[in-house]
């Protein structure tokens, strides 16, 4: 299990027993520190804590207490901001420091009794809102660079509990800061951060129509007049739902639609209502027929290349949510509001779509699966699978790691689970420095056709040592698989095992629950088997390009 | 033994905090919810434990019957070993203590 190791300056025993118990995957052995010596521990690498294993770190602490001079604005005096803001410097040095000792950090932002109301009316010209609204921002720039390393909302946290927030009880008999909501809400953000650095966030939400994305049947009422928009509340809090799902898709999130409707009707409503505010090229791919909609949820995600743990489905219908919750577990089918009014909050509260790092490709992705879709419709109509590939242009450009695309590979190694050899997790820093030992080398590959770039989407690895190269990686994203590029690939792997002096390139399947596509490949690519789960090549033979596809190395850096 | 039904609104309120409490605990040392059950001595609730349901406890009451009562207290403790023997004690002392507000 996972272990967290928890620094704090006031006692996290409640925080603790709530990680500890908490369902949510994934399981975390919170691992206590000593509360109250956090700057004694982070400035200590050779503190005996460091030596328990924890790929997660939280360090907690009171604003006052990490920035000794905030004590002096909690009193009611004036503190220069750069006294202050000094602090906060040598406070995230120390915390920078602990990030090289552990796998993540998180950082729970300052928070200030919000009983508290300081200079009153002034208090945003000269008081405590001020000051430590200065020190979180300060904290936040100071962890910027570090890709482990994240500033988690704590505010929120207060918010939502509101006056439960602070309880003065447990704090003067128990040093223990926060009311239980607190906690809660605060394991709820850490799991779902540590989720998303695992490369478990959800990527796909798959909607319903009828009642969930516009008031009304269209079946029966028509497009025209459909509840949506307009000078009524529940059709602008459709419209407004619709605006949070876009805002996701700008995330990376991809959206679809599952409905038990007639397709033509669904999809004139789509491109004709004035006031939708998604419209068909938001949509990854869609499922609009009579069929259960368990099934269609299936063939769905099959059909964008993801899996059903990737999967959200959202329906304002209770009975089409227990079907799906019954037959896919794996799927998230969230508990729905009855009223539209509250889709949107709904919608904003899920905790399952947290992403450490946004690259351009995350950005584009909603987009990319559009131009998918029109990929798929020219092979429909081309009569083999050569004739599609040409028919595709496709253009795959090599580049080694860099620091411009490291952030990109540490995420496709980390989210890519169905071509994927070795399923090797790691961070950012742990990769780049793999990369940079001994005979190592990783290369990264970018996917371009007539329709569109698919971004860097595959990633391979290479070892030589005594003329033998073995492929540590070859991780291709699910998004274009099947198109020539794993072979693709290994061309480029097995020639540049040749110059490097390899006779024979191995390669060596981890099976994990998820990457059978990957051994099918292998079967497959051309590589003779060894035993039941090694492949060689000998680099005497070369390893042909396919039929139609241009490979190039990227222009250097 | 029949209750005042106050009484069994207490129990209610302090049935609700041990939920909240066992989501604290390992499942080894989760409460049951009965009258019988030990809060304080040997293998019962360390000092933490019992610190956290008696706020829980404050919390459940207040909500039952807009009453703050307060248990956490020294002075209110002193003298009070007994009312921290059992849920079923500590259900007889936030009674007496509800009622003597409500008297009040």
């Amino acid at each position: 299990m996972p272990g967290c190791l928890v620094i704090s300056d006031f006692n996290p025993h409640n925080f603790c027993a709530y990680l500890e118990n908490d369902k949510e995957v994934p399981a975390l052995e919170p691992i206590q520190a000593p509360f109250g010596l956090v700057q004694p521990i982070l400035s200590d690498a050779g503190h005996p804590i460091w030596q328990t294993r924890s790929d997660f770190a939280v360090v907690w602490t009171q604003p006052e207490k990490a920035v000794p001079s905030f004590q002096r604005v909690l009193e009611g005096e004036v503190v220069p901001a750069e006294a202050l803001l000094a602090e906060v410097d040598a406070f995230c040095s120390l915390l920078l420091a602990a990030a090289a000792r552990v796998g993540t950090l998180f950082v729970p932002a300052w928070v200030h009794d919000p009983a508290d109301r300081g200079h009153g009316m002034a208090d945003w010209k000269r008081g405590i809102r001020l000051a430590l609204t200065r020190l979180n921002l300060r904290l936040a720039e100071g962890l910027s660079a570090p890709p482990n390393a994240f500033v988690l909302d704590a505010q929120r946290w207060v918010a939502q509990a509101g006056i439960a927030a602070f309880n003065p009880k447990l704090w003067y008999q128990g040093k223990i800061l926060f009311g239980n909501p607190v906690f809660q809400a605060a394991v709820n953000d850490v799991k779902a951060a540590a989720r998303g650095v695992r490369g478990e966030a959800r990527k796909l939400i798959i909607l319903d129509l009828d009642e969930t994305l516009w008031g009304g049947v269209v079946g029966d009422v028509g497009w025209e007049h459909l509840r949506l928009g307009g000078h009524d509340g529940v059709g602008e809090s459709f419209v407004e739902f619709q605006r949070a799902l876009k805002a996701l898709t700008r995330q990376g999130i991809i959206l679809a639609i599952v409905s038990k409707n007639q397709e033509s009707l669904a999809l004139e409503a789509i491109r004709k209502h004035p006031e939708m505010h998604l419209r068909l090229e938001d949509f990854a791919a869609w499922r609009i027929n009579w069929e259960d909609k368990a099934a269609n949820v299936v063939a769905l995600v099959a059909d964008v290349n993801l899996g059903l743990q990737s999967a959200v489905f959202i329906d304002d219908n209770p009975m089409e949510r227990a079907r799906v919750r019954e037959a896919l577990p794996e799927v998230l089918v969230p508990e729905w509001p009855e009223s539209p009014l509250l889709y949107r909050r709904a919608l904003l509260g899920l905790r399952c779509f947290d992403t450490p790092w946004l690259s351009t490709e995350d950005r584009v992705r909603a987009h990319a699966y559009t131009t998918e879709r029109q990929r798929n419709a020219v092979k429909q109509q081309a009569g083999s699978l050569e004739e599609w590939l040409k028919g595709l242009a496709m253009e795959v450009i090599v580049e080694p790691l860099n620091a411009a695309n490291l952030a990109r590979a540490a995420q496709l190694l980390n989210k890519t689970n169905q071509m994927n050899l070795a399923t090797r997790r790691m961070t950012e820093s742990e990769f780049k420095t793999w990369a940079e030992t001994g005979s190592n080398r990783v290369w990264t590959f970018r996917v371009t056709d007539r329709f569109g770039d698919s971004g860097l989407t595959g990633l391979a690895s290479l070892q030589v040592e005594n003329g033998s190269g073995w492929i540590a990686d070859f991780v291709l994203s699910c998004r274009v698989m099947g198109r020539k590029i794993e072979e693709t690939m290994l061309h480029w792997v097995v020639e540049n095992a040749r110059q490097a002096g390899a006779r024979e390139v191995r390669a060596q399947y981890s099976k994990t629950a998820k990457n059978q596509p990957c051994l099918e490949f292998w079967h497959r690519s051309g590589f003779a088997m060894r035993g039941s789960s090694a492949f060689v090549w000998d680099t005497g033979q070369a390893y042909p390009v396919p039929d139609g596809i241009r490979l190039r190395a990227a222009a250097p850096q | 033994m029949t209750h005042h039904p106050r009484h069994e609104r207490v129990v209610e309120a302090i049935f609700a905090a041990v939920d909240e409490l066992n989501q604290q605990l390992r499942r080894s040392q989760r409460l049951a919810k009965s009258l019988d059950t030990r809060i304080t001595g040997d293998g019962s609730l360390d000092s933490l434990g019992l610190l956290n349901l008696i706020v829980l406890v404050e919390e459940k009451v207040d909500q039952a019957f807009g009453i703050p009562v307060t248990l956490a207290d020294d002075q209110v403790l002193a003298g009070q070993a007994d009312a921290f023997h059992t849920l079923g004690s500590l259900a007889d002392f936030v009674h007496r203590a509800v009622a003597a507000k409500m008297k009040g």
